[in-house]
């Protein structure tokens, strides 16, 4: 379009929202008001104009606090030669539909790869770089509340405690790490029964009621080597990170979608990351063979302890507790457990 | 104006409508744009994407044959939102961190009534109809009484002091705003609200009634599927029973959908009770007749359908929504609005609209 001599619109003088109609000409630099009832021309300093967004009018702001409105964007671009400007292409882009449908294209699949690539690389490259005093700081935390709300004193005897740390070292020298240090701790476990904890600084808690259910110590060793195999691989510092990371991301895209789809976006995501958690799950366990059997124990035992968890957390209830992996579950399920237990135990035997 | 007095006769004042001329496959450009170029740019544009989004909404809004304009600079968006993340960042940590979180409710709570103060104005400066912009002047301990004791004095009262609340913020707010140098005044009347919130108890038990038929049909299919199939370990063992945590799992969301819809529906006859009981200058009126029944199903269908079209009918959705409360909401002026003055009133300050915005609180102008 060839820039127009005038524009047709409305001025409102300086902190007034009385309009009159009026012609804006010149050029940028020396831009001239006509009122319409008033044949003669006052110069006006220009400020600024708005961008171009859809069909909203534009304001053309003038140093004195005036302002000059028009709507028809094509003369204003080319009035002040702004057709070029990054938002004068942004909104001719976005009322082509093949460029919204490329964008929409775009968006779904840069969502996709962040989600899928993107998320777990940043967590677990944050991960690998979070120094052992703030995941010494967390454990901290953590413990402190773990210990007020679900734990109290261990009641195990003090030689059995002995025993069951001297071969947690023994599992810990044997899985080679170091960094974060490791330490067990012993707990009632009150509410939460017969389990296992692994905090991400190192610090990893063995239930009484867990000991209790155990009929050899290859089954406890067997739990152990799955904790630490969350620690060395950092899984509980990663789900913090990826935790985050959808936060991030659920705050960009859901920025103008209101609290209800937001909410909803956050739950589907939490049932989402249970997957990831069992992903982890699977990975510990692949670690506790692969330590088992490196110290010669029984790399199946612990999935025989798991059996004895899992029925005495169901002993009361009515229903048959399943060995299926339900997709509301943060552990694989058993008998999927003893499938990939075994299978590991192959491989590994194979490379042998 | 004093409080005797009565709205002027609708013989002196014109009905002048709001209008919305915004289209949903216009936005739909707009919208998907601002979000790749969000995504891409890790949240940095978002900051762009909503200058865009406000002025989009707010100048396709018309009234009397002028628009409304959002003024805000993208870049003041910007270093708002830095700032709310590095307090949120330092909060979190501190909470985490400090086995006495508590005690750092104190300066949240002292911070509360400024911030809100600050945010409202800065969102009324940000405003500006036919070249005057819109203005707020709040007091930090009447905002600390309504909004930080009222919401505690209602959860005590069970809900019944709810329209006292209602009454305190639509006033607070309604006769702190001003357009230019002239101001409003809001005396929205306790009655009508008290039979409001009347309408909205019968609401909640029919919607309850519906709930609990679906609940109880949920329930049923989720446990003879054995869907929720049990977490080793990982579950109490006091709640170690499929049936019992499908119920209570169902309950929440049941809950939840229920408290929501409820609030919906409140909210939109707190709007229609506060515009008529708002006068601008003592003289033009305001009237907003939102169907309370209408608004709550724009929203859950908006809802339903945004979520089964992951997102790609929002647009469309927002659109809906806002036209709906344009049309629904008229300014009755005693006579031509073209005697407005500016005034020179401080700006705000942008990180506090901005974590209000972060955190989803929205006063509804």
């Amino acid at each position: 379009m060839t820039r127009p001599a005038s524009l047709e619109g409305r001025y409102f003088p300086r902190s007034s929202s009385g309009s009159v109609d009026a012609y804006l000409s010149g050029t940028p630099d020396s831009l001239e008001i006509t009122l319409a009832d008033d044949e003669a021309a006052q110069p006006v300093l220009f400020q600024s104009v708005t961008d171009r967004l859809g069909n909203v009018a534009r304001k053309i702001s003038f140093q004195d606090g005036s302002v000059f409105e028009c709507s028809d964007n094509d003369a204003v671009d080319a009035f002040f030669d702004h057709g070029s400007s990054f938002f004068g292409r942004l909104t001719r882009a976005e009322s082509s539909w093949k460029f919204v449908g490329f964008a929409a294209i775009a968006t779904v699949a840069v969502l996709i790869g962040i989600y899928r690539y993107g998320l777990p690389a940043m967590a677990s490259a944050a991960a690998s770089v979070t120094p052992a005093s703030i995941s010494k700081l967390i454990d901290a935390g953590a413990l402190d509340t773990v210990d007020r709300v679900l734990f109290s004193e261990s009641s195990l005897e003090e030689d059995r405690k002995a025993e069951l740390t001297t071969l947690f070292g023994k599992l810990v020298k044997t899985s080679g790490e170091s960094s974060p240090p490791l330490r067990l701790l012993f707990r009632n476990g009150g509410r939460i029964g017969a389990n296992a904890i692994a905090l991400p600084g190192g610090t990893i808690i063995l239930t009484d009621q867990l000991v209790a259910l155990a009929e050899k110590d290859d089954e406890i060793a067997g739990v152990l080597a799955h904790e630490i195999g969350h620690v060395s691989g950092r899984h509980s510092l990663k789900q913090i990170y990826r935790v985050l990371g959808i936060g991030f991301m659920v705050t960009i895209i859901g920025g103008d979608s209101g609290q209800i789809v937001e909410d909803v976006i956050a739950q589907a995501v939490a049932i989402e990351s249970l997957s990831y958690s069992r992903k982890f799950e699977s990975e510990a366990d692949r670690h506790s063979v692969s330590v088992m059997l490196e110290a010669d124990r029984d790399p199946y035992a612990f999935v025989d302890l798991l059996d004895r968890v899992v029925g005495a957390a169901t002993k009361d209830a009515k229903e048959t507790a399943t060995d299926d992996t339900g997709w509301l579950s943060t552990h694989p399920g058993n008998a999927d457990r003893r499938r990939d237990v075994a299978a590991h135990v192959e491989a590994i035997k194979g490379k042998e | 104006m004093s409080m005797e007095d009565t709205p002027a006769a609708p013989a002196d004042q014109t009905a002048l409508p709001f209008s919305f001329t915004g289209t949903a496959s216009e936005y739909f450009g707009i919208w998907i744009v601002n979000l790749l170029l969000s995504i891409i740019t890790l949240g940095i544009y978002t900051a762009w994407a909503k200058v865009r989004r406000l002025r989009y909404f707010y100048g396709n809004t018309h009234l009397d044959g002028h628009n409304f304009e959002y003024h805000a600079k993208p870049k003041q968006i910007l270093i708002g939102r830095i700032i709310v993340l590095g307090v949120l960042i330092l909060f979190n940590v501190l909470t985490s961190i400090t086995p006495f979180a508590l005690i750092l409710l104190i300066p949240y709570f002292a911070a509360i009534p400024w911030v809100i103060n600050k945010a409202i104005r800065f969102n009324a400066r940000m405003t500006s109809y036919r070249n005057i912009r819109f203005g707020f002047e709040g007091k930090f301990w009447s905002a600390f009484g309504i909004f930080v004791a009222m919401p505690f004095a209602v959860i005590l009262s069970f809900g019944l002091l709810a329209p006292v609340g209602s009454r305190l913020v639509s006033n607070y707010i309604g006769d702190g705003m001003s357009y230019g140098t002239t101001e409003f005044e809001t005396d929205a009347p306790l009655g009508k609200l008290y039979r409001n919130f009347g309408a909205t108890i019968l609401f909640v038990l029919g919607v309850s009634a519906i709930a609990a038929l679906i609940g109880g049909l949920a329930v049923t299919i989720f446990s003879s599927e054995g869907l929720l199939g049990l977490v080793e370990g990982a579950i109490p063992k006091g709640v170690g029973d499929t049936l019992t945590y499908a119920a209570v799992m169902t309950a929440v969301i049941v809950f939840y959908a229920v408290t929501l819809f409820s609030y919906l529906f409140y909210r939109a006859g707190v709007r229609n009770i506060a515009y008529n009981a708002t006068t601008l200058d003592g003289v033009h009126g305001f009237q907003s007749d939102l169907s309370r029944l209408r608004y709550f199903w724009i929203i859950l269908s908006n809802f339903i359908l945004t979520i089964c079209t992951i997102g790609l009918m929002r647009p469309w959705a927002a659109i809906r929504t806002w036209r709906y409360q344009a049309n629904k909401t008229t300014l009755l002026a005693a006579g031509p609005l073209d005697a407005f003055v500016e005034s020179s009133q401080m700006e705000g300050n942008v990180a506090a609209a901005e974590f209000l915005d972060i955190e989803g609180i929205d006063f509804g102008l």
